[in-house]
């Protein structure tokens, strides 16, 4: 149980950190608005209100997205440029356990995304939205931030070992934006894309999310989401032990 | 049982130089360092920037594996036990960085407290306690950017206190700080061992570790060139004597010519203010002032003084041959 | 993407002071290459699923767009980097030297997002099967860079700031979130209310790619000769612009004695 407590007090402290930073907290948010702008004016010149309101839901995962794909990559970078990631190597916890309360903090900063591109398209936009299952709604984006945060674990301790980590982690913003069903429906992209877009947890998240909110059951692709988000953090724990041992033969745990 | 063992640990680098037809290099950090400490002791790896303290340390502390060689902190391997030895060991360094800055300074050992599984009801307690320790009382809520270099300083510490290790280990604590800073930090450091800690104390200030240590090992270059209690080590120069000759601008030629007289020991410069001051270490028994003069032939020469070798000496003697 | 100038102020500026650490191949290929062809790919199914334009609306106006990505990072990093600062109070005080170096700093800059753009057309074209005039080939080119220059000058204003203002990434992206709205990249300016096409008139871009898609429909280079002069006064407005806030910033930093941000 002191794990659990680990993950909560080091997940609050992050999220703490990341809030305090305007790049982090506050940038993250407004810069996917822009593209959920453009993305509301596109869809609304389209024909009808249905499809505006299948592209909020896109539109608010899109950034949802965006604060783990941003930052998630290089948070060991980051660590290592604060000089606390040598601190934490030597304490006696397992470093997963430390890693990814960082990317569950980013992933958590992904629910302002999606309440400010909700609302942002409510009072802009004109988008009415309801939300037919609530309860169900509230735990696929639960779900949903979870996933992310595995994938966000993954891309961190694999990303390490390139200099430029941060480019890596931009590099699938717009991939996932693009192939995860967020504004644009799977069945437009070529096929041989699907399999790629149903490994990845943010399809089914999203999926999740929109279900509930419209009224259909999400508990098939919450499961799917859930369970990617697991296998990506078990992925991230073998390749931890590897990344750990190989910074502790090279040296490369400190800048210098 | 020795609290810290390291039997002929070696740590070699690679790196490449250049950036357009890149050359791998093997550097030689660590040559084969053995030394053990006994527990309860404040032992002292004192030496120059590069030669191989930190590497030292970290091989230890189970940051770096290391090449060859072992070690042992507290009879558990630091490559095979790594988690063990964690458990049990603090891990302190000096300068800036190693804090996280958006956070307040309780947050900060609130989240290590955590780290090193201290007991959730004993968390706060511990960490008043603490803050009281290193004098940080009443900043505690404050962000860290805000701090001083010093009370950064002071922060480590208290974070590497937290889990009550047995072993402390301090990597250059008191580099950057100012004299007030340094002294505080001293005494903190001084007082753990009557709490019967065992301190692995690494520096480059000789007087430090003349001042704190139960023994010292001296490194240069990768190898334990002295070891011995402060009073050994002094012991190992007291024959010879010292000559001090204020120089106004002294050549290089000059220099290695007077280090090349016979009898002399070491010769190192320090500037001070106006001038520099040749200190040129001599054997026992020999009369050199005259002949070192006659090298210095050309340059102003100021008070010429002679004294007896201090550990600063002794010192300078081993780390620069 | 805007997103590599964001972490690359926040973290990169400082350890990554290298005038050209971003010509590796490891950075420039996923970010300038790479990532506007999926800018494109994007926008060009999101119409598609809306049901408009076509695909060579979006494929000219984002692959236009984002060269801003290249034109507004490597100003920053050009002006931002330190031996530009030793030298800037230098050449700043006097006249003669200022505008050929400018011009010397800049024109990498422009010939570099010109390179981009163009790639990002070419191989955008070609994946999504969008067929450009032989003929509209020479004068797209010349657009390009003319759209580059522009966005060029915003970028000036950008570094401008960029050396008094802490937290710039977010500056950056804001500008790049403008371009991606108002310039008619993903939506014509028709459908963009009043006040926002009124303001677009003002930006970058939003004159290049309106001729751009002109001479991609087959029209000639005279067609949209007023077009690309507006795009021209524009880049130039903001580089005089650019220019003089670095001028006034070296002023007041003189007397504040340090040319670095606080």
């Amino acid at each position: 149980m002191s794990s659990l407590r680990l993950l909560a007090v080091s997940w609050w402290l992050q999220f703490k950190m990341i809030m305090r930073s305007p790049f982090d907290g506050f940038g993250n948010v407004i810069y996917p608005l822009f593209f959920a702008t453009t993305a509301f004016f596109v869809f609304r010149a389209g024909d009808s209100p249905r499809t505006l309101i299948y592209a909020s839901f896109g539109a608010a995962v899109m950034g949802m997205w965006s604060s783990v794909s941003t930052s998630a990559g290089s948070a060991m970078q980051r660590e290592r440029w604060w000089g606390t990631l040598e601190l934490l190597v030597t304490t006696p916890r397992h470093f997963s356990l430390i890693l990814l309360p960082t990317t569950l903090g980013l992933a958590t900063v992904g629910i302002y995304n999606l309440a400010a591109t909700l609302l942002w398209g409510r009072f802009l936009f004109g988008v009415h939205l309801t939300i037919e299952h609530p309860l169900l709604f509230a735990l696929a984006v639960a779900g949903t931030v979870l996933s992310f945060a595995g994938l966000g674990f993954l891309f961190a301790v694999s990303f390490v070992r390139f200099r430029a980590a941060w480019v890596l982690g931009n590099f699938f913003e717009y991939p996932v934006w693009l192939i995860c069903g967020f504004l644009v429906p799977l069945a437009l992209l070529p096929g041989w894309v699907h399999p790629i877009s149903w490994a990845l947890a943010p399809t089914w998240g999203m999926s999740a999310i929109r279900e509930s909110a419209l009224g259909g059951s999400p508990l098939p692709e919450l499961g799917a989401c859930l369970g990617l988000g697991i296998g990506y953090v078990v992925l991230g724990v073998l390749v931890t032990d590897r990344v750990l041992r190989a910074a502790r033969e090279s040296g490369s745990l400190s800048l210098t | 049982m020795a609290a810290i063992e390291a039997a002929d640990l070696r740590r070699t680098y690679k790196t490449h130089t250049g950036t357009f037809r890149r050359k791998a290099k093997e550097i030689e950090a660590v040559r084969g360092i053995s030394f053990s400490v006994e527990p309860g002791e404040l032992f002292g790896l004192l030496g120059p920037n590069g030669a191989g303290k930190t590497t030292t340390i970290k091989m230890l502390i189970t940051l770096l594996i290391p090449t060859s060689g072992s070690a042992r902190v507290l009879g558990l391997d630091v490559v095979r036990q790594a988690r063990e030895v964690r458990r049990r060991i603090g891990y302190v360094f000096g300068g800036e960085r190693g804090v996280y800055e958006r956070l307040s300074g309780y947050d900060n050992l609130r989240y290590f407290a955590e780290l090193y599984g201290v007991p959730a009801r004993e968390q706060k307690g511990r960490i008043e306690e603490l803050l009281e320790l290193v004098g940080l009382k009443g900043r505690e809520h404050e962000r860290a950017e805000g701090y001083s270099r010093g009370m950064k300083q002071r922060l480590h510490v208290a974070r590497g206190l937290l889990h009550d290790p047995e072993v402390l280990f301090l990597d250059e604590p008191t580099i950057g700080l100012d004299p007030v800073g340094a002294r505080e930090v001293r005494a903190t450091i001084a007082s753990l061992t009557e709490a019967g800690k065992t301190v692995l104390l690494t520096t480059h200030y000789m007087f430090e570790a003349d001042a704190l240590c139960d023994r010292i090992a001296v490194i240069s270059k990768g190898s334990i060139v002295a070891e011995g209690t402060p009073l050994d080590l002094k012991r190992g120069v007291a024959q010879g004597s010292v000559v001090e000759i204020e120089v106004y601008g002294v050549a290089d030629e000059a220099v290695e010519r007077v280090r090349a007289l016979g009898g002399v020991v070491a010769v190192a410069i320090e500037e001070r203010e106006q001038a520099q001051v040749l200190v040129v270490q001599t054997e026992p028994e020999v009369e050199l002032t005259q002949a070192i003069l006659g090298h210095l032939n050309g340059s102003d020469v100021g008070r010429i003084s002679r004294r007896e070798p201090t550990l600063e000496d002794a010192y300078v003697a081993l780390v620069s041959e | 993407m805007i997103v590599a100038a964001r972490i690359f102020f926040v973290g990169g500026l400082t350890s990554f002071r290298a005038l050209f650490y971003w010509l590796t191949p490891w950075i420039y290929i996923p970010t300038m290459l790479v990532a506007p062809l999926f800018q494109i790919l994007l926008f060009a199914y999101i119409g598609r699923s809306a049901g408009l334009q076509s695909d060579k609306f979006y494929l000219i106006g984002n692959a236009l767009q984002y060269s801003s990505i290249p034109c507004l990072f490597a100003m920053a990093q050009s002006i931002g980097g330190e031996r530009f600062q030793e030298t800037l109070s230098a050449i700043l005080v006097s006249p003669a030297a200022r505008i050929p170096l400018f011009f010397g700093r800049s024109l990498p800059v422009v010939l570099n997002g010109a390179l981009v753009a163009a790639f990002s057309l070419g191989v955008g074209s070609l994946m999504l099967g969008v067929h450009l005039p032989a003929s509209a080939l020479a004068p797209l080119a010349l657009v390009i860079l003319i759209a580059a220059f522009s966005c060029t000058g915003i970028g000036l204003v950008n570094a401008a700031i960029s050396l008094r203002v802490r937290e710039n990434a977010v500056l950056s992206n804001v500008i790049f979130g403008f371009l991606l709205i108002f310039t008619g990249a993903n939506v014509p300016l028709d459908a963009l209310p009043g006040w926002m096409s009124t303001a677009a008139q003002g930006m970058p871009f939003t004159h290049a790619i309106a001729a751009a898609r002109k001479l991609a429909d087959g029209a000639g280079l005279e067609d949209v000769g007023t077009l690309v002069g507006a795009e021209l006064l524009v880049g130039a407005i903001y580089g005089v612009a650019g220019f003089l806030l670095l001028r006034w910033f070296e002023t007041l930093s003189r007397r504040h004695a340090s040319l670095e941000r606080s």
